[in-house]
Parts: structure tokens; sequence; C-alpha cells
């Protein structure tokens, strides 16, 4: 079943220089014309697989916004059938929907509970998009107290981390610092890497080619170009070279302001999504896949699939793999990562810990356990595995958030905003050392 | 759940029960709007939400030092202080008459004033309407409170009828949410009618019995309030306050199916030209 699927999609407007011109027209009987139809879109097929990025260039004009807002259920076509399936957030300009006058906590709740989360969902994610968002004490002041930057960051936090089956971003991005705009992405990549379908406008090529896994070209409302990011890319640059090479007769070219436009589009973009793009430079990546990661489990103590563990518990990670050539020395790993923060909390692998796997036969598949303590912090956290070769600093084969899942806490207490939770015994003493509170034990 | 086919063929059928069941599931939504809405007057003042409690009282002050003492009209005396009286009269009929204006001029605008909500998120639009026809009821309960505060001052005792009001009142929602839903529609399509509506809103305090008493109306005149549904509300607001009687079980009978009319014709209205509002701005 498609994400989105689109069958002959029209949307047609009326323009007329007034409302009025249209009673003058209407009660002329046809007499005066002076208004006339426009298609904005025409005659428009798409299907979109679940998980596809999809990137949408056009010219301005061409009909990406409308086309976004026709999937997004905001407009009704005029022809043909729209069908969505799943969640679906959408950000046309940061911040929509916002109340000046009332706190960032309060409109937090209210774009979540437009975007269709109900009301309970909401308050369990509220924490995590404070975070994301970086509001900070802020939170509970009147969103007109904010920058513009502070409110575009709210309204990018809300929509990103409501889980959406189908994001739709129409150039979203263009708002907000450097730093976020790299926090940004790289939570795209995450929604990307974790399945969400993703359609987005987008006037930057370097963007779209190393984002998208595919993409289509929009021109006066007609659907040119569908296929992979690097053609439509291509025939974008086309089209776009032959309306500069009119402007050119007209006036004169200014190789300068392209150079200037095109580097700050690569400063953008530069360090984001790497860590997470499997293959970084073609060196570190055989061709193709020598061996694979084909499960990830997440076991309690007995052994059990869990989905939920309490901090402190024992679980054990298992990976199944499998060779599809003999492969001298390799080594298979997982890489533990917090939501929440981002970051790799712990790493290991058969190499380090002595225990080489040796030679695998070509078809053989092997399941490895690691079995460790979780002395971290309540939240979300995602197993990535991969098998390697230490030797030639090479990777067969990556997974990706292979499998996720959630540290709860000990006790009621909320989380701390930090990595790890040590057991601790907490003691106070009075000026006489004689009063002294135990903290719960661990 | 935002699982959703559009098409451009519309599809009618049960789209008016799809419609009133979204109230449910959004009730969190209308919850914020509502709560919004109600405190959004008071926010940046001083005294906050006092003054939902203040504003009716300082009303019902002006009105009858003005039309008492000034004018010196009285249509009710009661022994002891006959200054207050026409002023809780007149607070009594206005408080049903404003509902009723505040509701409908805000309703014109529901549309046309939250572009943001209906061309950038996918959004209940028929909760708008609904907010405004709430928010101006809520409002006016502060002014209840106010009038049932002064008459206890005054009389000593309320009439047990009071406690019948509550019917009154989801008639007369009814009624006001219909009549939004329908200016809602009218401001978004034909902005031109809604210049109209307001000024025949206003004429309307006139042709009710706000300011003067049915008894006063001659013979011939009497359809004014015979067909007027806002003089039903009026009328009965002040039986069942002031008075301790009962509004007309007939005039009742025929207030309901009205009420329900155009609620359902209303709401329909929306409902069907709904898709086309993004449209429009």
């Amino acid at each position: 079943m498609p994400a989105v699927s689109l069958e002959g999609i029209g949307k047609k407007y009326r323009i007329s220089p007034s409302r009025s011109s249209l009673l003058k027209e209407a009660l002329s009987f046809g007499k005066v014309k002076r208004s006339h139809d426009f298609w904005a879109l025409q005659d428009i097929d798409l299907q979109v697989r679940p998980g596809t990025t999809l990137g949408i260039m056009g010219r301005n004009g061409a009909g990406k916004s409308t086309l976004l807002r026709i999937i997004s259920g905001v407009l009704q076509p005029t022809t043909g059938t729209v069908e969505v399936n799943g969640r679906l957030t959408a950000i046309f300009g940061l911040g929509s929907g916002f109340n000046p006058e009332f706190t960032g906590r309060e409109n937090v709740m209210l774009n979540g509970l437009i975007l269709g989360i109900d009301h309970k969902e909401m308050l369990e994610r509220f924490d995590e998009i404070a975070a994301f968002a970086e509001i900070g004490e802020f939170m509970d002041q009147p969103i007109r107290t904010y920058s513009s930057g502070m409110r575009s960051r709210l309204g990018f936090a809300v929509a990103v981390n409501v889980d959406p089956d189908i994001l739709v971003l129409d150039e979203a991005l263009s708002a907000g610092d450097a730093a976020f705009k790299k926090r940004a992405l790289q939570r795209m990549y995450d929604l990307r890497d974790s399945g969400t379908t993703v359609l987005f406008v987008s006037h930057s090529m370097g963007m779209v080619q190393k984002f998208c896994t595919d993409a289509i070209l929009l021109h006066k409302g007609r659907l040119v170009t569908a296929g992979s990011p690097q053609e439509v890319a291509e025939s974008y640059k086309e089209l776009l070279e032959n309306a500069q090479q009119k402007d050119n007769q007209a006036g004169g070219s200014d190789r300068g302001l392209d150079d200037m436009l095109e580097r700050e589009e690569e400063e953008d973009l530069e360090g984001v999504g790497s860590r997470n793009d499997s293959a970084p430079d073609n060196s570190s990546r055989r061709n193709a896949k020598e061996a694979e990661i084909q499960g990830v489990q997440v076991l309690d103590e007995g052994g059990e699939p869990v989905s939920e563990v309490p901090s402190g518990s024992t679980v054990t990670v298992r990976v199944h793999a499998r060779y599809a050539t003999a492969v001298e020395d390799s080594a298979i790993g997982i890489t533990l990562r917090s939501k929440r923060a981002g970051v790799d909390v712990f790493s290991i692998n058969t190499e380090a810990q002595k225990t080489p796997l040796g030679r695998m036969q070509s078809g053989e598949q092997t399941m490895v356990d690691y079995t460790f303590e979780l002395p971290l912090q309540a939240g979300t956290y995602t197993v990535d595995a991969a098998v390697s070769v230490p030797r030639e600093d090479s990777y067969l084969d990556e997974a990706k958030k292979a499998s996720s899942f959630k540290i709860t806490n000990v006790g009621s207490e909320p989380s701390a905003a930090s990595l790890v939770y040590l057991p601790t015994r907490v003691e106070i003493h009075g000026p006489d050392g004689e009063r002294e509170r135990p903290s719960r034990p661990a | 759940m935002a699982t959703h086919t559009t098409s451009a063929k519309k599809s009618s059928a049960g789209a008016f029960f799809d419609a009133l069941s979204s109230f449910y599931h959004q009730r969190w939504l209308l919850k914020y709007f509502i709560q919004r809405q109600v405190t959004r007057s008071y926010k940046r003042s001083y005294l906050g939400f006092a003054w939902a409690f203040l504003g009716p009282l300082i009303w019902v002050f002006f009105l009858s030092l003005i039309f008492s003492k000034v004018i010196g009209i009285r249509f009710r005396v009661v022994e002891g202080d006959p200054t207050l009286n026409f002023g809780l009269f007149l607070y009594c009929g206005l408080l049903p008459f404003l509902a009723f204006s505040e509701s409908l001029n805000k309703g014109i605008n529901s549309i046309k004033g939250n572009a943001g909500l209906v061309q950038k998120v996918v959004f209940p639009l028929e909760l708008l309407p609904f907010t405004n026809a709430i928010t101006s009821l809520i409002d006016k309960f502060f002014g209840l409170g106010a009038l049932l505060l002064i008459l206890l001052v005054l009389e000593h005792r309320w009439h047990w009828t009071v406690l019948l009001l509550p019917l009154v009142v989801v008639l007369q929602l009814l009624f006001i949410l219909g009549l939004t839903y329908l200016m809602a529609v009218v401001g978004t399509y034909v902005p031109d009618v809604a210049e109209v509506m307001r000024p025949v809103i206003r004429g309307m305090f006139f042709a009710t019995p706000i300011l003067w008493p049915t008894g006063k109306l001659p013979e011939s005149l009497a359809w004014i309030v015979n067909y007027n549904p806002l003089a039903y509300l009026v009328e009965s607001y002040r039986a069942l306050i002031l008075y301790g009687e009962l509004p007309g079980a007939q005039a009742t009978l025929y207030f309901t199916l009205f009420a329900v009319a155009v609620f359902v014709v209303g709401f329909t209205v929306f409902v069907r030209l709904r898709p086309g509002f993004a449209d429009q701005l």
C-alpha cells in the first residue's frame, strides 16, 4: 500500500482582478471577460512508497506548495483523487498556529492537538519536544517574548517529535541558525532512517541529492521528471540554465553570485547526516553485501524480547548475521544511541572483547549475544549493528536503528537531563552528625 | 488516524454525523480553544480573570443609573429600592442578546480570521464557529452570576425557576450555533452579505423587547415579538430569573423546533461547503 497515492490531480484557480469584476461578468452574461482559469496543477499521478524521501523541485510558482497542500488535505483538488495512509504532519511555514499570548508549553500542546496527536500522547512527548527545541526557562513565557528563531525551533520540534508516518515540509528549514539547522537536518535523517516517509520542497540540489531517495520536478503545474535525485537535479539544472539564458539575453550574468549561493548551500550541509549515511565514502565499504545483519533483538534477563526495561537492569542484545562469502577475521559490533541526547552512549564489538569470530564460511549464519547492565537514565535508545573487518577498517554491513527500546525510571521521579545513572547513596548530615536520611536503595 | 482520502467528487453521505462526532474526538483541542478564547481578553490585565465578573457588575450599575435615575423609566418596581430594578430588567434581557450578537459577529470572521489554521494545517474547521458560540455563552455566564448575586443582595432570594435556565440555555446554544455556522459560511463566501448582517444584528436589538416590555407593544405590532426567536429567549430569561414564572408552553415548543432546524441547516451547509474554504482566502 503506498503511503501517498495521487491520481490525475489538478487544481484550478479562477484569476480575476477582484470579486466585483466577477459580479460584473456574471451580470453581463458573458460579454465582459476579465477573469481566466489558471491550472496550478494538472494531471499529476504519483505513488510514494512508505519510507521514501521524496524531494520536490521546481522554480517558484511551479505548484510545489499547492501539491503538498493537496496531499496534506488542506486544499481540495479540482480533479483526481488523493489517498494518504498513515499519520501525516505538515509544516507550511514554521510556527503556524501559534498564539503569541500563550506560553510555549500551551502552544506546544495546542500545536500537537492540531496535528492530530491526542492529549495523553502529547503529555508524554512534551519533555522530548522541549529538549529538542532548547527553549529552556522560556517555555513558560508567552510566545510573544520569543525570538523568531525560538519560534521556529519550537514549531519544528513539535512536528518532528510526534513520530509522523509521513512528514511534509515546505521549505521549513530555511529559518533558524546554522546550529539548529544542523540539528533539524540530523533529525530528518533519523526520521528517514526509522522509515518515515518524507516529502519536502527544496531549492537546494545538494540537499535533495544527499538526502532523498527519489525526486520529482514540477514545472508550470505539470510533473516533468520523476526518478532518482541525480536525474531530477540534472533536469532541474537544465531548466534553470534555460531560464538564466533568457535572463542573460536581457541583462548580464553574474557568476560570482552563483558561486556564493552554492557555497552557502554546501556549508549548511557540511557534517550533517554523514554519521548516519551508511557509506560516507566508497573506500570504507565493499561493493556487494558480503555479510548481512539479519536482525537485532533486545532481550531481558529471562531471554524474552522486551521493549521497555528498568534502569540498571541487565539486557542481552542479540544480533543475527549471515555471511554471503567466506570472510576472514570479521567483527560484529553494536552501538547504543540515546535518542534524547542524540549521542552514542556505548559501543562494543567482538574484536574489542577478544572473542574473535574466526573464519566464516560462505552462507554461514551466526548469532552474537552481548549481555550488559544498563546504568543509564530513562529514555529511548536505539541499537545499531554492524559487521566489519577491523584489519581493513571497512564495513560489510551496517544496520542503523535495527532495534530500539526504552529505559524506564526506577520509582517515579522525573528523569534527569543526564546520560548515566550511577547507583548512589545519599546521606544528609546535620551539624552534630546525627540526622541521616538514607536514599532509596538502587 | 490521519489517514484520509480526498476526492474531487464530494461525498456528503454521513458527513454531517462524521463532523458531529469529530467534536468528541477533538475534545481536548476544543477545550484548549475555548480556554484560549475565554481567557484571551483578560490575559494582559492586572486583575486578570476577575474582569469576567467585574465587567458585568459595572454594566448593571451603569444601566440602572442611567435608565432609572437619569431617564426615569421603571417597569418593575419592587418595594425597598426602586433604583436598580430597571437595570436588572434591562440586563437580564441584554444577556441573551449579547450572547447572540457576539457569537454571530465573531462567526462572520471565524474562517477569515483564522487563515493560518485554514491554509497551513489540517484543522477541524467546524470547531471554530463552535468555539465562538460557546465562548460568548460562557462569557455571559459570568454576567448571569453577577445578576444572580445582585438579586440575592437586593431581594434575598432566588426563584426556583432559575433551575430550569440550563434547559433554555441548551436551546439557545443550538439556535446560536446554527446561525453562527451560517454566518461563518456567508462571511467566507459572500463578504458583502456579512457587511449587511452587522447592522441587521444591531437592529435586532431594537426589535427585541430588551429596552421595552412586551406589554407596552400595540396589538398591531405583536408579530414583532411573536415571530422573533430572540424575543422568546429574552422573555424566558426574565420569566425564569426575575418573575419566577415558566415560559409559555407553545412558544417553547416552537422555539425548540426552530432551534433544532436552524442548527441542522447551519451545520449541514457548513460541512458541505467547508472543503472550499481554503480557496476563498
